[in-house]
């Protein structure tokens, strides 16, 4: 039992963070707000070179092979500087192109040419192996070839151009593009079964895992502040009123990250209660995100109101996150419909 | 990463599973008590007699030698069978034992670790007092030194099961001219020397362990003293981490019990409605589910404290986040609970009887003041942790 990351998974993490920092950093949200895509595709493509699209493909397709738990660490790294772009939806989207058969499409979503959005099915609808219909919100699907649609019976990339009248809609997350679409019976390009591979369960740990990495990041920003900023001749840090809301954040934080890690080695090794882990992780790491952020914006005080600062950026990404693979309040219903846990 | 248990570990579980199924205690946990020193004594001979009592106790020491992994195994297995909780007999295993080990004389090991592991003896902590709670080191119980004696006068308050243990681990202020943490002393007090008088508290779940104990020239051989006279505050505290650390891990790995308890008991329990099962109720779904994530995650981060303890080998503030979210939780827990038991949460009843929701409920009010409030925990995460200023 090791639910500690290895000095090897650590350097893996930094080299990323690293990356991000330095060619996406977050300022870049708020000058590419009038954009049409949330993410530089030059950036895009070298984040693709050094991996971070591929990180769990296997390495005949061109991956690095690596297992889950790595894929949680890198998406919470991601999300803890807030990178722009596809990432979760290419992630998976070559994994499916890969599983499918369709090397050359996995080769080219892992390289970063060929980019795929999400599209999530709002309301009634369906998701089936020859087609999916219904209403759609599409994530970051500006300049995508492919969008990924994901439902716990199986997977499915559909061709953009499948969407025949997409409405753009203003982001919430100004670091996200939403749109709209409303489809009769779209070709499903390629479909991987959930017996085969479960996506949905990748999905909702990724997903765990940027909220977790989302949790954390405002602690150490709310941390921060508190330790520096001056009120009454004294950092605001020694109130219990301020130190006890830091605390409460970390051990939030701690939850969402322990769960997500023991979600994503249940579910890379097949666990009998993967279901039950992953869906844990998605709803603790949901509310540790949402929380924790709206707990920076109060320690921020009026600075934390504002847009230029960068506290709303984590709610709003914290929203976004908690709304994939399943709404909470069904992630909720199914994990109480789960038997116990091993 | 792995969840993976050892072929060694597997087989370990498999041992412990069977033999908890054949020996673990079948009749009724008394309520007086002198019928709780007996049941609990008892069950503690038991382990000792199977080969299972202090399984990461070092073997010198009479203990397993055992991991902190199978430490959690048994733990695990132990809550799976709906055994109670490690009660009069925690605070030798989980706190004096530790302690005791680290910072006693070879001559006080030998003699109090191996009667703590074959449940021969009951300890008590005498630490807090009616001015000292929270603020621990303001303590004023005095000692002072006459021959090869301590001569103690004061009070301690708070004390679960004073009123039938053997031992105290207790904190008296040997010197009052310097800081407040120095000048105190950690000593061994035989309970039954005279001077000392037991009165026991009631409490709101109405349980007969709580009580204040009061010393009037107490008369403690010098030879008790764990430590050196005045260096208490250094061992207090080291008690204090093993707390912290690892000694509620039991009581985490419990609350995952305590929870699919209360979703089976929700599945079969008319709910407020008085037509449908209280699961039935959106409300009550939607919190058991949550009850049900938050415990699976303090479950991930107690198998990551453990992990962390086995690489670093001293249990750091790291627990204090353990502690913290277990007493949310079970409060949280315990409160849903009285509402799935409608009107009957008039019905007075004790957490140790089946469905005992009422009792468990007044009971984990204990859960975030005992053992460090959670006020006090959240000083500890924001200060040693995140480094915030005092």
């Amino acid at each position: 039992m090791d639910l500690l990351p290895s000095q090897d998974q650590l350097d893996l993490i930094e080299a990323a963070s690293d990356f991000i920092e330095s060619r996406l950093p977050i300022e870049g949200i708020r000058q590419r707000v009038d954009d049409p895509s949330a993410v530089d595709l030059a950036a895009w493509r070298e984040g693709a070179e050094l991996g971070l699209l591929t990180l769990g493909l296997s390495e005949e397709y061109g991956g690095s092979g690596r297992l889950l738990d790595d894929e949680a660490l890198l998406f919470a790294a991601l999300a803890e500087r807030l990178a722009p772009g596809p990432y979760l939806a290419s992630t998976l989207g070559a994994r499916l192109a890969a599983q499918a058969g369709d090397i050359a499409l996995a080769t080219a979503i892992g390289e970063g040419e060929t980019l795929v959005g999400l599209a999530e099915l709002r309301g009634d609808g369906s998701i089936g192996p020859d087609t999916i219909k219904g209403t759609f919100d599409l994530i970051d699907h500006v300049g995508a070839a492919y969008l990924l649609v994901v439902s716990r019976q199986g997977a499915a990339l559909v061709e953009a151009t499948s969407f025949p009248d997409i409405q753009s809609l203003d982001s919430a997350d100004p670091g996200a593009r939403l749109a709209t679409a409303t489809v009769d019976a779209a070709p499903v390009n390629h479909w991987l079964p959930a017996s085969v591979d479960p996506l949905w369960l990748r999905g909702i740990v990724l997903a765990a895992a940027g909220l977790a990495g989302l949790a954390n990041a405002v602690t150490e920003m709310s941390t921060e502040h508190a330790k520096v900023r001056v009120q009454f001749g004294r950092p605001i840090g020694v109130h219990q009123a301020i130190k006890h809301a830091c605390a409460d954040m970390a051990v939030h934080a701690d939850a969402a990250r322990s769960q997500t890690l023991f979600a994503a080695v249940c579910v890379e090794s097949g666990r009998e209660d993967a279901a039950f882990q992953a869906y844990a992780a998605k709803s603790v790491a949901a509310m540790a995100a949402i929380k924790n952020a709206s707990a920076t914006i109060q320690v921020h005080g009026g600075m934390g109101y504002t847009y230029e600062h960068n506290a709303h950026l984590y709610l709003k990404r914290a929203h976004l996150l908690a709304h994939l693979f399943g709404e909470p309040t069904q992630v909720l219903a199914d994990l109480l419909d789960q038997g116990a846990p091993q | 990463m792995d969840l993976d248990f050892t072929d060694e570990q597997v087989e370990f579980r498999d041992k412990v599973r069977t033999w908890l199924a054949e020996n673990k205690p079948r009749e009724q946990r008394p309520e007086d008590a002198a019928g709780i020193r007996e049941y609990d004594l008892g069950w503690q001979r038991t382990q000792w007699e199977g080969g299972w009592a202090g399984i990461a106790w070092p073997t010198e020491y009479g203990g397993g030698g055992l991991t902190l992994t199978q430490q959690l195994i048994w733990y695990e297995e132990y809550a799976a069978q709906g055994l109670p909780g490690i009660d009069a007999t925690f605070v030798g295993l989980n706190h004096a034992g530790p302690t005791l080990m680290t910072r006693a004389s070879e001559e006080q090991r030998s003699f109090h670790l191996p009667r703590i592991l074959k449940g021969e003896a009951v300890w008590c902590q005498g630490f807090s007092e009616p001015g000292a709670g929270s603020d621990l080191a303001s303590l004023r119980t005095r000692a002072v030194i006459d021959g090869d004696e301590l001569v103690v006068t004061g009070q301690k308050i708070w004390t679960s099961f004073a009123n039938l243990a053997d031992y105290q681990e207790l904190l008296v202020r040997t010197d009052g001219s310097g800081s407040k943490h120095e000048g105190i002393t950690w000593v061994v007090c035989d309970m039954h020397t005279p001077g000392i008088d037991v009165r026991p508290i009631t409490t709101i779940e109405g349980g007969a362990e709580f009580c204040e104990v009061f010393y009037d020239d107490v008369r403690i051989p010098l030879s008790n003293v764990v430590g050196e006279i005045g260096d208490g505050w250094s061992v207090a505290m080291s008690t204090l981490s093993f707390e912290r650390g690892t000694a509620f891990t039991a009581n985490q790995v419990r609350l995952a019990r305590v929870v699919e308890d209360l979703i089976d008991f929700a599945r079969d329990h008319i709910g407020p409605d008085g037509r449908r099962p209280a699961i039935a109720d959106d409300e009550i779904a939607r919190r058991l589910a949550e009850c049900r994530a938050n415990v699976a995650a303090l479950r991930a981060m107690t198998y990551v404290g453990i992990c962390d303890a086995m690489r670093t080998d001293t249990p750091g503030p790291r627990g204090s986040m353990l502690k913290l979210l277990y007493a949310d939780l079970c409060k949280e827990i315990a409160a849903l609970g009285m509402e799935i038991v409608g009107a009957d949460a008039l019905r007075r009843n004790s957490r140790w009887d089946a469905n005992g929701w009422v009792g468990y409920y007044y009971y984990s009010f204990s859960q975030s003041i005992g053992g460090g409030t959670s006020e006090i925990q959240r000083n500890i995460i924001g200060e040693r942790m995140l480094g915030l200023p005092r």
